[in-house]
């Protein structure tokens, strides 16, 4: 029998000073690279804390990996946030471990604490990753959803600021009908991405549209009401674009056979002019085209609206990332250090080097005690093969961390930084910032109004196996059949298919849906508001 | 097999089993008996022991509970599944598909092996033979990818050969046509296992006594009249023996395929019990209604064994059973 080379299995790793290397299994609900073996980042953390990472990234669907966890009831210490893990109780509270271990943590969730709490039991079960903010909130780099359109576009038609789908789609027009192909191959007007879970490319933008902010499959009225917009008119009108789009031959023609990957591989061609969708998501597929220096090929966002009289919402104030993040398994063997880990990393050196990384090497210190990279540092943070190397991203994306500024003025993140975005901007970026007198990607929205209290129905546990749940696998299901084929049909047989989908929608449940949904959107409203 | 003693020779192939006490038999054949024992005590923990969990279909199920807490619910996941138009969809899906999978794959392997059995040149034989088997191999992850590149619209080499050759005007969206998917399936099947599959009627085909040939060619027959008369009732018996096997089979259409290849504009035709079962049951935690689909695919394979055994027996073939 040939034994396996795992070293290090048998003998403990220890740190420089002799203490035991703690290990700390994590699986991170997303696809990541998984980073160098001798992460320079990781190993510091090895080095000085005694923890060693031991990381699983996602491959494949995230659902399904974590049912056959839940029917295997077998759990790495941390686990990625998902609703699902509670209802199977694989994974602990976490209140009285905060409150006792984790100073840093319980300050950083102080005025969330309530919203963090589950609402069938009262029990905090994640410690969310994204969307608490300390000082000031500053986004310079724009996250969120947009209809994105490639800036040499822009910069060909004198930078013009295409308010309505209709000037939007116009300019796409436009420069395909003069750009026939890119870097030698077939130009692609516009496409969209409705592949697993990854369905709110096709079917959110209607809500967008209208004026409403990301509430996921619903829209929210004046009077906290949800209601489902997938089979109403003011989806029909956006649905009947991409349908003319498709008939004129500028919608990608497998926008809905496509996989994600391949969604990436296409974006990161440089021969997509624009899409809708959440930056986070094609990012991947903007990053190479960065690598490449081919800034034209790469996106601004914008908030398009059907007409000049609504105000759009696409731009959000920062509100906590209920349900996602990280939480405690059962299985782990020692909550106490794993909590006191969490919470060392939650100081502000630790998410200095998380974010900046370790000074002098990835970022200066001027005289007045303001951080900056030198341009080779810069370059270095824009290879993705370099940032496997000297960046604990996919950890650090899946951790609770500061956001906003640090006690010293400084932001937490060079993005964040005015004079750092600034100066690290490509000048062919400068040039179309300039041109159109903004200082960051988010001017190009309206200001964020304050959140309703409910806020977002998105984040709302519909309950494991639940009508509700079943009835949005049905949604879901129904605008992935009828969809793609309204939007690939001749233009006089749209309405028919239309008419059928709306029908189909009919059959299913989708009150149960809709009144889970505004059930604990009131509860929401009840529990959060006095505070 | 030789005749026992003392039983009359007859003009057929079975053999005459004579009767003896069962614990003498049992004494006689101890030392088979004790090499069958680590794999009946296999058997019974990795194939028995696990049955136990088929309780959870007649629960509704959740992880976090124990047994005593359970609730139990009776038929209601299979009443769900059986009065389901989403689930008689993908039943429909999948045996389709895995029918069209059978004949293709058998139909496919032995004509391969037939006319790969006609060529003398040894080299070209052994070639030809590798290069068909090699793609079985290759796991359907890399299978899809060639196979969903190749029908492309986007320069993908099908539709490119189609125009040049002016069969085509217009590039065809191979995957978004809901009533081809079942032959891009099936074709897929083929080029992936048609190697592999005939190793086996390669085999049989070897084990036919050449003199049947001889014979046969000083009665006049010329090759194919030779592949219909000697070659093909050659290989009967293990083709119908492999058919019996597969009956088993034919509640697994697959999941990898569908599943790469689907998407929501053919999901009528490509869904299977195993796509179903993996979105509505293990994706939201609906462990119980995967449970009983499982129940459901198991009771019905092994009724289509039975019945193609029964069917195999009535023709006086050779059985499985």
């Amino acid at each position: 029998m040939a034994l396996a080379g795992c070293s290090g299995d048998n003998e403990k790793a220890t740190t420089p000073d002799g203490k035991e290397v703690l290990n700390i299994t994590a699986f991170i609900g997303t696809p990541n690279q998984a980073p160098a073996k001798d992460n320079r980042i990781y190993k510091k953390i090895q080095e000085e804390l005694g923890v060693n990472l031991e990381m699983e990234f996602l491959v494949g669907d995230l659902q399904q990996k974590l049912g056959v966890m839940i029917a295997g009831g077998d759990f790495p210490d941390l686990i990625t946030a998902d609703t699902k893990l509670v209802s199977a109780g694989a994974v602990i509270p976490l209140e009285d471990l905060i409150e006792e271990h984790a100073p840093n943590l319980k300050k950083h969730f102080a005025k969330d604490w309530n919203r963090m709490k589950d609402s069938s039991d009262g029990h905090i079960y994640w410690l969310p990753n994204y969307g608490v903010y300390t000082g000031e909130f500053i986004s310079n780099y724009y996250s969120g959803p947009a209809f994105w359109i490639q800036k040499s576009i822009l910069k060909d038609a004198g930078y013009p600021t295409p308010k309505t789908l209709d000037d939007f789609t116009k300019l796409v027009r436009d420069y395909a009908a003069k750009n026939p192909t890119i870097d030698g191959q077939p130009t692609i007007g516009f496409t969209t991405l409705a592949s697993d879970w990854r369905t709110f490319p096709l079917l959110n933008p209607p809500e967008h549209l209208t004026g409403h902010p990301n509430d996921g499959g619903v829209v929210v009225d004046e009077n906290g009401v949800a209601s489902v917009f997938a089979d109403k008119d003011i989806s029909k009108r956006y649905y009947k674009e991409l349908n003319n789009l498709y008939n004129e031959g500028l919608l990608d023609k497998e926008a809905f056979v496509q996989n994600y990957d391949q969604y990436l591989a296409k974006i990161s061609s440089g021969r997509v002019l624009s899409m809708f969708d959440q930056h986070w998501n094609f990012q991947a597929g903007e990053d190479p085209l960065v690598a490449q220096g081919k800034i034209g090929q790469t996106y601004v966002g914008f908030p398009l609206v059907y007409d000049t009289s609504i105000t759009d919402h696409y731009l959000d104030r920062p509100v906590i990332n209920l349900n996602n993040g990280f939480g405690i398994s059962k299985d782990a063997e020692d909550p106490v250090a794993l909590i006191k880990f969490l919470d060392k990393l939650m100081s502000e050196e630790y998410q200095k080097l998380l974010s900046w990384g370790e000074e002098g090497v990835d970022y200066q210190v001027n005289e007045e005690g303001r951080f900056y990279r030198t341009p080779e540092q810069r370059k270095e943070q824009d290879d993705p093969a370099w940032r496997l190397i000297n960046k604990a991203e996919g950890f650090y994306a899946a951790a609770p961390k500061l956001e906003g500024t640090f006690e010293d003025g400084n932001a937490i993140g060079a993005i964040n930084q005015p004079e750092e975005f600034y100066d690290n901007l490509k000048p062919e970026d400068k040039e179309l910032l300039d041109a159109y007198g903004f200082k960051t990607w988010s001017d190009f929205f309206s200001p964020a109004p304050e959140n309703p209290v409910y806020y977002p129905a998105w984040q709302v546990d519909l309950k494991e196996g639940s009508d509700a749940a079943v009835a949005n696998k049905q949604m879901t299901d129904t605008s992935l059949k009828f969809l793609p084929k309204a939007i690939m049909s001749k233009p006089n047989e749209f309405d028919n298919i239309w008419n059928e989908y709306v029908d189909a929608y009919k059959k299913i449940d989708v009150k149960s849906y809709e009144d889970r949904i505004n059930e604990q959107l009131k509860w929401r409203i009840e529990n959060w508001s006095a505070k | 097999m030789a005749n026992t003693p003392g039983a009359i020779p007859e003009q057929t192939t079975r053999t005459v089993v004579t009767k003896t006490p069962l614990l003498k038999r049992l004494r006689g054949q101890r030392q088979l008996m004790f090499m069958s024992l680590p794999i009946v005590a296999y058997i019974l923990v990795f194939s028995y022991y696990p049955i136990w969990g088929w309780v959870m279909a007649f629960q509704n199920y959740s992880p976090a509970k124990s047994f005593s807490q359970q609730e139990w619910v009776g038929l209601k996941h299979f009443k769900f599944l059986l009065t389901d138009d989403a689930f008689l969809n993908v039943l429909r899906n999948t045996i389709a598909m895995s029918v069209i999978n059978m004949v293709l794959g058998f139909a496919t392997a032995i004509i391969f092996a037939i006319l790969l059995n006609e060529i003398k040149h040894k080299l070209y034989k052994r070639t030809i033979q590798t290069i068909s088997y090699l793609p079985h191999f290759l796991s359907w992850i890399i299978v899809t990818g060639i196979v969903a590149s190749s029908l492309s619209v986007d320069g993908g080499i099908v539709n490119v050969v189609l125009m040049k050759l002016n069969i085509i005007q217009e590039p065809i969206m191979w995957l978004s046509v809901p009533e081809y998917f079942w032959g891009i399936v099936g074709a897929s099947h083929v080029w992936k296992e048609v190697g592999w599959n005939a190793i086996i009627y390669l085999a049989a085909i070897t084990s036919i006594d050449p003199s049947l040939y001889e014979a046969a060619e000083i009665d006049g027959a010329n090759r194919y009249k030779k592949m219909l008369y000697v070659t093909l009732p050659g290989i009967k018996s293990i083709v119908i023996i492999l058919l019996i096997m597969n009956m088993g089979w034919i509640l697994e259409a697959g999941f990898e395929v569908q599943y790469l290849l689907g998407n929501g504009v053919v999901v009528d035709w490509s869904q299977t019990i195993d796509i179903f079962v993996l979105k509505y049951g293990l994706q939201i935690g609906n462990y119980s209604l995967a449970t009983a689909a499982g129940i459901f695919k198991t009771v019905v394979s092994i009724t289509l064994i039975f019945a193609a055994n029964t069917i195999a027996k009535r023709l006086g073939e050779d059985r499985l059973i």
